[in-house]
Formats: structure tokens, C-alpha cells, sequence
């Protein structure tokens, strides 16, 4: 196997779908991807986020407020699909609620590449899967410092597209990673019971040091969400989405060995 | 001990919580074959809760109904006020096994933060309590009292600020501090092992009822009655009823007369997926949780137990929507008839018990958990009274 080190970390760009956003999500896909993004992330509000820290629970709570549904999610879709790869974020709730196969097929459609959900334990995980087969879609599944090296391993053996680790004990936003040391033996055990499959760290990801921690961890990607969004604002401009991304995406170039 | 109700229950958390999730089952199931346990958790509860509590006959109130007998369950007797101790005592014991240094609990009414407070005293234990602040605000006389019994009060100022998103500020922190500290979960809701767990710990209100109906009667009750929220009591009176005779009734926060929603998941909602397990959720369209109305801060929460939803659904129990008028009637009929302060939570059961005497023969007997005294409430109801 090629040394991980020597390939370019991937960077996966969140916004949250909000029906007073609409329109903007071309033009914010085309700046994260001039930055150095490689993949999307669009959340679908939920009311009751218990993962997320108090900058995205604003994001989520004005987006209901606005009545953003899931129209919403799927015209945002179809607006950024063909510039990066697309997954969609949400909790377990509105997939259930609209018929996970009805759901499914419909995010699909629009040109998703797959979905994750925080809520969705690996233990409730196989209808979902078997639902994500059906339709096509990769779901991600989370793995947590939390998670000994036995979970790992599940985890990354049913895990689709790639293993989102949370980086740290806590909420998404503002906090510390646990450290490369921490984290490393974790990557390192997803690795080693799923080569092929990538592990993007996210949860505290905001600046150059953060994701160089993260390559340093041995992770082949990051995900950048509430950092982004605690600078955009109700409506945000594709000029923030490079001023944060770019410092990010050139971390995450090749580490000289 | 189940994870699912039929389809009902699960745990739907980050992946953060599992392993403690699973380290809280296999306490607890370790906990409940040790006599050294269950010694000390009967123990304190006679001692420090004044268990086991009567079974009361309503007289006035039956006469006030005229018909069926109306008994009421006096778990307002329990130490704190509430029927909440049984399962605080039950998880205290539980955390200090598992060698947790904090607790940490959301509460509506105040009554299970009361109670966790006292077991936080008691056993030695660092407690916060998060409350939302419109409960903190109708709940005054609670709040006051978690935080004399040494329990940090943590107001919740998200959502509509009440016992839904105490819930999720409870678990972001239990999510962030889960290596040192226990979520007390209150009501039978939850992930598992939380709703089956909570439930064995509250069903010594069931089979004291069963224990007390065969000694003074040499027979079940005809019907039990109990209020629903998130379902703890009510769970706790009728699952060592589930394969007896008993009918079983449970009855939900209707809000304000004409409130569409109120409260009341189980009779207005469908099944949705909320704050770690799959019951009726009262939810929109897109899936996002419906805000709730009930006079009641105990009641006022957009799910319920799991457990409910599979008796519900199998035809076991039957729910029903009591109205903020009605329940604030069946207070004044037991202060005035009974001598009783009840709590709004079970008011709303004591209506509905009153309805089902009329219609039944005089030699029925109905049991009404009673699941706590009203202390807390006079100013809401001094309010709504005036």
C-alpha cells in the first residue's frame, strides 16, 4: 500500500440547508472547490441536535424557523452534486419521518453520493444500510474516542465512502481535538480492518494547526463545519468559504517523507 | 431486559455514548442479581423514602363521582414529594457502583431534579440539574430546593425552554463528560438500557398496589389510572400489571382546551425517532419535533416512553388527552374533597378517574397513582384560579 502520507488529505465542506439560502449554493460550492474542498457536506436542520454545539443549533434552529424542508435539501442537491462529491448530514428523525427508502431515493436522485447521521448507532445501523444499498448511497458511519479498537473495526468493516471520526469527548465547534496521540491508534485501527477505507476527522477542525493535528493523527481527510459556519451568517458569501478553506486545504498537502 | 418494545425503543445516540450506554446495562444487570444491592436499595427506601406508601381511599371523591371507588396510590408521600425518588435512589446507587463522581439530570417540573439532588447529597455525589427556564420560572419552589441540597441548577435557554431541551442539554453534556459522569435520566425514556432500566426501578409502585389490592380486597383493581409525560410513573404502575386483569389507562397533557397538540404524543403524534429511542413523537411534517403546551411542566414533552407505545399499540393500555381546565378541576376536587394537594401531573389522572367512576358500577375499584404533591405548583394554580 501506498504510504498515506504521501497523497493529499481530502476536505469536506459543510453548510447547512436553509430555505433562505437558496440560490447561494452554487457559487459556495465553486469557492470551496477552488480553495482545495474535495467533497460537500449540506445538514438538514433538525430541532433537537444533541451532537452539535451551540453554533450549529442556532443554524439549525433558524433554518426551521424559516421552514426550510426537505424540497429544500434536494434543490440544494441538485445545485452543488455535479461540482464535489455530496453527502448529506441529518439527524434520524426527518429521514425516518419521510420513509427512509422514500428519503433515500429522493437524495439520491438529486445527485447525492451518500449521507451520515450522528444519531444513528452502529447497533440500529443494518435496516439503514440495507435502505442505503437499496438506493445506492454510501452511508458513513461515526466512530468516537470513545469507541475501543473491537468497535473501531466494526465500525470501518460497515462504514461506506469513508469513517467520520469525532475528533474529541463533546459537541461539534469550538473545543480542542484530543490530540494526535489519541487519535492516532484509532485511524490506525480503522485502517488496518478497512484499507481501502478513508477516515476524515471532524469536530473542532478550524485552522491550518487543527487539520495539520489531524494529518498528524494519521487521518486522510478533515471535515470543516461549524468553523465555516460560525462566519457565514444567516447568508453566506462564497469569499468566506475561501478565506477559511484555503489555510485548511494547503495543511493538508502532501507531508513530506 | 429488552432494548425494543415490539418495533418501540433502541438507541439511537453518537457513537460517543454506546460503550457507556452498554457499561450502564451490565451494572445494572449485575446490580440486580447481588443481594448486597438490592438490601440497600429496599433499605433506603424505607429509611430515606418512606416506603413502602399507602393505598388511599378517596372517599369524598368517590361519593363527588358516584360510582366505582377511587383509591388513590400516595406516592406524594415518598420523600422529595414524588414518585421520582424510587428511581433516582435506584441509579445513585447505580453510579456510585460504577464509580462516577457526578450526576448530572434534566428536569421539568423540578421534581426529578429534587430528587437527584437529595440522592447527590446523600451518596456524596457533584450534581447539576438542567431545567429550562420557562419551567424554572412556573417551578420556583423547586428550583430553590435543588439548590439547597447542594445541586447546581443549569438553565436551559434553547428551544421552547422546557423538558425537551433540558433532555438535550443533558445529554451534550453527558456526550462531553461521559468518563466521569452519570446521566440520571428521570423519565422511562431514553435509550436502552434508560427506558428498562427506569421502569424496573419505578414498578415497586405496581406491585405495592398488587400487594395491598390481594391483602384488602383478594383481588386486583378493576382499572389503574396514572399520568403520562415521558411515562415513568405510569410505566411503574402498570408494567407488573401487564399480564393481570387490570385495565390500564394512561393519561396525557391535552394543553389548553382547544390546543391541537397539547401534549399529548401518544394520542396526537406518530412514531418518530427523539432524544435516543423510537415512540410516538409529536413532530411536523418534515420531522422536526412539534412544540408542546400543558400547564403542567411534567407533562409538557413532545415524546414518551417506548414502552407505552408498545402497550399502546398491542391494545394493552389506553391513553387519553386531559385539557389544562379539566386537570386544574380534579386538583380543586382533591384539596377540597380529600384534603390533598395534588401535583398538576397527576391531576390531570385524577379527571380522568373521576370520568371512568361515573361510568362504572359501584363495586369497581379504580387506583389513581397519585405521583406527587402540589407545593410546587400553587402559583401556577393561584394564577389560573383567580
Amino acid at each position: 500500500m501506498p504510504s498515506r502520507d504521501g497523497r493529499r488529505g481530502a476536505l469536506v465542506a459543510y453548510c447547512m440547508v436553509d430555505r433562505v439560502r437558496r440560490g447561494r449554493y452554487r457559487a459556495l460550492a465553486l469557492a470551496a472547490r477552488q480553495a482545495g474542498a474535495t467533497h460537500l457536506e449540506l445538514g438538514f436542520p433538525f430541532s433537537d441536535p444533541i451532537a452539535d454545539g451551540p453554533v450549529l443549533q442556532a443554524r439549525a434552529d433558524a433554518a426551521v424557523r424559516h421552514g426550510t424542508d426537505w424540497r429544500d435539501l434536494e434543490a440544494a442537491i441538485r445545485d452543488v452534486a455535479s461540482i464535489l462529491p455530496t453527502y448529506v448530514m441529518s439527524y434520524a428523525n426527518p429521514f425516518w419521518r419521510r420513509g427512509l427508502d422514500r428519503a433515500l431515493a429522493e437524495i439520491g436522485r438529486a445527485g447525492a453520493r451518500g449521507f451520515l447521521v450522528p444519531d444513528l448507532s452502529l447497533e440500529e445501523s443494518p435496516p439503514w444500510r440495507r435502505a442505503s444499498r437499496r438506493a445506492g448511497l454510501e452511508l458513513v458511519l461515526l466512530a468516537a474516542p470513545s469507541s475501543d479498537r473491537r468497535r473501531v473495526a466494526a465500525l470501518a468493516r460497515q462504514s461506506a465512502g469513508f469513517l467520520y471520526l469525532v475528533s474529541r469527548y463533546g459537541t461539534t465547534g469550538a473545543g480542542r481535538t484530543a490530540g494526535a496521540a489519541a487519535l492516532a491508534p484509532i485511524v490506525r485501527a480503522a485502517h488496518e480492518a478497512r484499507p481501502d477505507l478513508p477516515v476524515y476527522l471532524g469536530f473542532g477542525i478550524r485552522d491550518a494547526a487543527s487539520a495539520r493535528s489531524a494529518r498528524r493523527a494519521g487521518a486522510d481527510g478533515v471535515v470543516v463545519a461549524t468553523a465555516l459556519e460560525e462566519r457565514f451568517g444567516e447568508l453566506p458569501r462564497p469569499a468566506t468559504v475561501g478565506r477559511i478553506l484555503r489555510p485548511i486545504a494547503r495543511a493538508l498537502r502532501p507531508v513530506a517523507t | 431486559m429488552p432494548r425494543r418494545f415490539g418495533a418501540y425503543g433502541g438507541a439511537y445516540v453518537p457513537e460517543t455514548l454506546v460503550p457507556a450506554l452498554s457499561e450502564l446495562e451490565r451494572a445494572w444487570r449485575a446490580a440486580r442479581r447481588d443481594p448486597a444491592f438490592r438490601r440497600e436499595l429496599a433499605e433506603r427506601a424505607r429509611s430515606f423514602g418512606g416506603r413502602p406508601t399507602p393505598l388511599h381511599f378517596a372517599e369524598r371523591l368517590t361519593a363527588r363521582a358516584g360510582g366505582a371507588e377511587i383509591w388513590l396510590k400516595r406516592e406524594d408521600l415518598v420523600h422529595g414529594g414524588a414518585h421520582k425518588f424510587n428511581n433516582a435512589l435506584g441509579q445513585g446507587l447505580l453510579a456510585r457502583r460504577m464509580g462516577k463522581p457526578r450526576l448530572i439530570a434534566e428536569t421539568g417540573a423540578g421534581q426529578h431534579g429534587v430528587a437527584t439532588a437529595m440522592i447527590g447529597a446523600a451518596l456524596g455525589f457533584a450534581t447539576e440539574v438542567y431545567m429550562g427556564e420557562v419551567d424554572m420560572e412556573r417551578q420556583r419552589p423547586n428550583v430553590l430546593r435543588m439548590e439547597l441540597l447542594g445541586a447546581r441548577v443549569r438553565p436551559v435557554r434553547t428551544g421552547q425552554r422546557t423538558l425537551k431541551d433540558a433532555i438535550n442539554e443533558a445529554l451534550r453534556d453527558w456526550i462531553t463528560n461521559v468518563r466521569t459522569t452519570h446521566y440520571l435520566l428521570g423519565s422511562a425514556v431514553g435509550p436502552h438500557p434508560f427506558p428498562s432500566m427506569v421502569a424496573d426501578f419505578q414498578s415497586v409502585i405496581g406491585r405495592e398496589i398488587l400487594r395491598e389490592a390481594r391483602r384488602r380486597w383478594g383481588r386486583p383493581p378493576h382499572l389503574a389510572v396514572a399520568c403520562v409525560g415521558g411515562g415513568s410513573n405510569a410505566i411503574g404502575t402498570f408494567h407488573p400489571m401487564r399480564r393481570t386483569s387490570v385495565e390500564l389507562l394512561g393519561v396525557e397533557a391535552g394543553g389548553p382546551r382547544g390546543s391541537t397538540v397539547g401534549a399529548a404524543s401518544l394520542t396526537r403524534g406518530r412514531p418518530g425517532i427523539l432524544h435516543g429511542s423510537y415512540s410516538y413523537v409529536l413532530q411536523d411534517r418534515s420531522g422536526e419535533i412539534a412544540d408542546t403546551q400543558s400547564i403542567s411542566a411534567g407533562l409538557d414533552y413532545a415524546g414518551v416512553g417506548p414502552e407505552h407505545a408498545y402497550l399502546r399499540d398491542a391494545g394493552r393500555a389506553r391513553y387519553i388527552a386531559v385539557h389544562d381546565e379539566d386537570a386544574l378541576r380534579a386538583f380543586r376536587w382533591l384539596a377540597e374533597d380529600e384534603g390533598i394537594l395534588p401535583a398538576l401531573e397527576p391531576s390531570h389522572a385524577i379527571y380522568a378517574a373521576v370520568v371512568e367512576a361515573r361510568r362504572r358500577p359501584k363495586r369497581q375499584r379504580i387506583v389513581v397513582t397519585l405521583s406527587g404533591r402540589g407545593d410546587k405548583d400553587l402559583e401556577v394554580v393561584g394564577r389560573a384560579v383567580a
